[in-house]
């Protein structure tokens, strides 16, 4: 791509990323329940399982310091799948289509509302950070644990929102909303969210494994669980399962992209 | 026979909170985004947390049920009806914003009947979800002592929970109007259910949340049903659960009636 194209591609995908982004002072309390449904999680689940950080073996002696990444992730899972809920939207009102038949190329039309879904997850991770640190221990993993916490956060809702993005071209309907959250909703829990793999019993201690979202939940427990120290070991499968995802369903999103006639 | 005439015969009334009930039925089991949430989205929970927090079976105080699947059961039974509340606000707010409620606010119907309608047929999916939890936590090692009279009772306290949700919801609904607005309440369906001892006994919930429990109606339901599935008095009361659960709905079902008054006349 020469030059002048990447000026273009860069002009384009800021003007949706700045579209998107705007929806938040447009829309009132847009953000509200991606963010106060992971602070409930967190908050319910702490008065429900806290004892759990009792068990001999656990690896923190604080349960919020093992809830806190879990609800980050959750929060900013939800406002990436917002943004195929909102895509949804625009394809209702016709918008998406005059998008469509403009001279951008496609996979633009996608990249900016992505970086909108990144830019976005940052507000309820920091309303659960703030929350979890008035209540918990503290940031044992330091500067490098807490920017682990951001990074698997924000690549998290890059996965989210393309995942949004691929059931929203493909329904071409809200309807399809409730069926983003849920999936990003049971691609958190399918993993280590309550308890660390040793104390996972039956079905789940065979497939949270496989479930790459525990790895991403590793990586960000290095900021508040003392267990897990920071270091490369415990982030390296965190970042390789964030790129498999989102390679994964990029490539979806933008099958699915291809096949929409004008 | 006049309007009124129409409005005061009990029989005539008892037909349109049936089909009312049906229609409620109808819609809320023939919508993947109804039923995802009633049905399927407790299940995972079930599963997860049945897999993931089995652990604290080994926490000193933890009562002997069998299997931890048992017990927590209840829990999801209530997440369950609670979100069917919630949907029922939903559809009721969908109804509104559709114009269907007006159509229905000028028949010869009385205003109680359509909130019990609705609050009936929410029951009835109550019922449902109680028979499916069970049986799966069955299928997958709960032991249930209390046998079919526990179960019995257990469906009851179902059906008593998933009415008072629904009357909640059909207040809700009726005051604000809005679609959005409900949609936007699911997470505080999760307020109700984690004040209430629904996975853990109460005795090892934090001590704020302990506290909070006890003015929870919802705590006394859950432990009823608790009671209830395994015969043991010291899980919970079960007419302390009837009574909850009976004063919840009459108390909700009231709300929802006089907010659908206030629309009427606004």
């Amino acid at each position: 791509m020469s030059t002048r194209g990447v000026a273009y591609a860069g002009e384009v995908g800021f003007a949706l990323w700045r579209r998107s982004l705007l929806e938040l002072a447009r829309v009132r309390g847009g953000l509200l329940p991606t963010t106060i449904a992971p602070v409930i999680f967190l908050l319910g689940s702490l008065g429900q399982f806290g004892r759990l950080d009792q068990l001999v073996g656990f690896p923190t002696t604080s349960y919020i310091a093992w809830l806190m990444p879990l609800s980050c992730l959750q929060g900013a899972g939800f406002a990436g799948g917002a943004t195929g809920a909102n895509l949804a939207r625009d394809i209702e009102a016709g918008w998406f289509d005059r998008l469509l038949s403009s001279p951008a190329p496609r996979p633009l039309l996608i990249v900016g509302p992505v970086m909108a879904a990144m830019t976005r997850s940052l507000v309820p991770m920091t309303v659960i950070l703030i929350v979890g640190l008035i209540l918990g221990p503290g940031l044992t993993g330091g500067a490098y644990g807490l920017l682990m916490l951001y990074l698997a956060g924000v690549l998290f809702s890059v996965v989210a929102a393309l995942w949004g993005i691929t059931l929203a071209l493909r329904a071409r309907s809200q309807q399809v909303g409730p069926l983003i959250q849920n999936g990003v909703f049971i691609a958190v829990f399918l993993s280590t969210a309550y308890t660390p793999l040793p104390f996972l019993k039956g079905w789940l201690a065979v497939a949270a494994p496989y479930n790459p979202v525990t790895y991403v939940l590793q990586m960000g427990r290095q900021a508040t669980v003392s267990g897990i120290e920071p270091s490369w070991a415990h982030t390296w499968p965190g970042l390789l399962a964030l790129a498999g995802m989102i390679l994964f369903f990029a490539l979806l999103a933008l099958r699915q992209l291809r096949r929409i006639d004008l | 026979m006049t309007d009124v005439a129409l409005e005061r015969d009990l029989a005539v009334q008892g037909r349109v909170i049936l089909a009312l009930a049906q229609r409620a039925l109808r819609v809320q089991l023939r919508r993947a985004q109804f039923l995802l949430p009633s049905f399927l989205l407790p299940l995972l929970l079930l599963a997860v947390v049945a897999s993931g927090t089995s652990a604290a079976q080994q926490l000193p105080g933890f009562p002997s049920t069998g299997s931890y699947v048992g017990f927590v059961v209840s829990g999801t039974i209530m997440q369950g009806t609670l979100l069917a509340g919630l949907m029922a606000g939903i559809a009721i707010a969908g109804d509104i914003e559709g114009g269907f409620f007006d159509r229905l606010l000028s028949a010869p119907v009385h205003r109680s009947s359509i909130v019990l309608g609705r609050v009936l047929g929410t029951a009835a999916i109550g019922v449902a979800q109680a028979v499916l939890f069970l049986a799966v936590a069955f299928a997958i090692g709960a032991d249930f002592t209390g046998g079919a009279v526990g179960i019995l009772l257990t469906i009851l306290l179902a059906a008593l929970s998933a009415s008072a949700a629904a009357g909640l919801g059909a207040a809700l609904a009726l005051r604000t109007g809005s679609l959005s607005l409900m949609q936007n309440l699911f997470p505080f369906v999760f307020v109700l259910l984690f004040t209430a001892p629904a996975f853990f006994p109460r005795a090892l919930l934090s001590p704020v949340l302990e506290k909070i429990s006890v003015v929870n109606p919802l705590s006394y339901v859950v432990e009823g049903m608790r009671a209830a599935l395994f015969d043991l008095p010291a899980l919970g009361s079960v007419p302390g659960g009837f009574a909850a659960g009976i004063g919840s709905v009459v108390l909700t079902s009231s709300i929802a009636v006089w907010a659908m008054r206030s629309r009427a006349e606004t």
